[in-house]
């Protein structure tokens, strides 16, 4: 009983979560779900092997895009601040 | 006779998106496409849990956010409870864990959207298949 009240509890005051670089790693969980919702409603048939490749090939793809289109905004806005 | 064939095909859409609504992935198991449902049952109840620890139920307010309100009830019409507790402002949340709260529960309330969606049609889908149209 303890454990549940403990659970709910943990749901009622937020995180602390620092303003910082490492907080952009929320990113990755998002991404990974996105990913696989994605990916559960456009297969045709869903095996282990298959949707674990597919699923893995957007999300890498969508990490890579995310990364790309940081560089080049921080280029960007590095070539305008210079 | 073709006239209540279409009425009952219309009542089994509505059933679906309606059960796709009410439990995410539950459309699927309708439509008997288990291994759907348990994916996205475990990976939007997951993302929405995680937007509601990190950002505590605070997050879930329709009248100071309402467009993520929106979103956020997409999930569940159960979502309408949490934000019936939270709305007196009882649960105060600021900064960056507010803003990943909203978007990991916003988010994984579009997601339910796209799988209600998708429900829907392939329900048409089926039915159209099996009258041979």
């Amino acid at each position: 009983m303890a454990a549940v009240a403990f659970v709910i509890a943990s749901f009622t005051a937020p995180q602390e979560l620092g303003t910082n670089p490492q907080s952009m790693f929320m990113l990755l969980p998002l991404t990974a779900a996105i990913a696989v919702i994605y990916k559960a409603t456009k297969l045709p048939t869903i095996t282990a092997g298959n949707f674990i490749k597919e699923t893995t090939a957007l999300f890498g793809s969508i990490v890579i895009f995310i990364i790309i289109t940081a560089l080049t905004l921080y280029t960007l806005a590095w070539l305008i601040t210079q | 006779m073709e006239r209540r064939s279409k009425e009952n095909h219309a009542l089994f859409l509505l059933t679906a998106g309606l059960l796709a609504w009410l439990i995410p992935g539950a459309g699927y198991f309708l439509l008997k496409e288990k291994k759907r449902a348990v994916i996205i049952f475990a990976t939007i109840t997951l993302t929405f849990c995680t937007g509601l620890y990190v950002g505590s139920i605070g997050v879930i307010d329709p009248v100071a956010s309402k467009p993520w309100y929106v979103a956020q009830i997409m999930n569940s019409p159960m979502v309408a409870i949490l934000g019936h507790i939270s709305a007196g402002g009882g649960f105060p949340v600021y900064g960056r864990p507010n803003e990943v709260g909203h978007i990991y529960t916003g988010i994984a309330g579009l997601l339910n959207l796209l799988c209600i969606v998708n429900t829907v049609y392939l329900a048409h889908q089926r039915r159209a298949e099996r009258s041979g149209d």
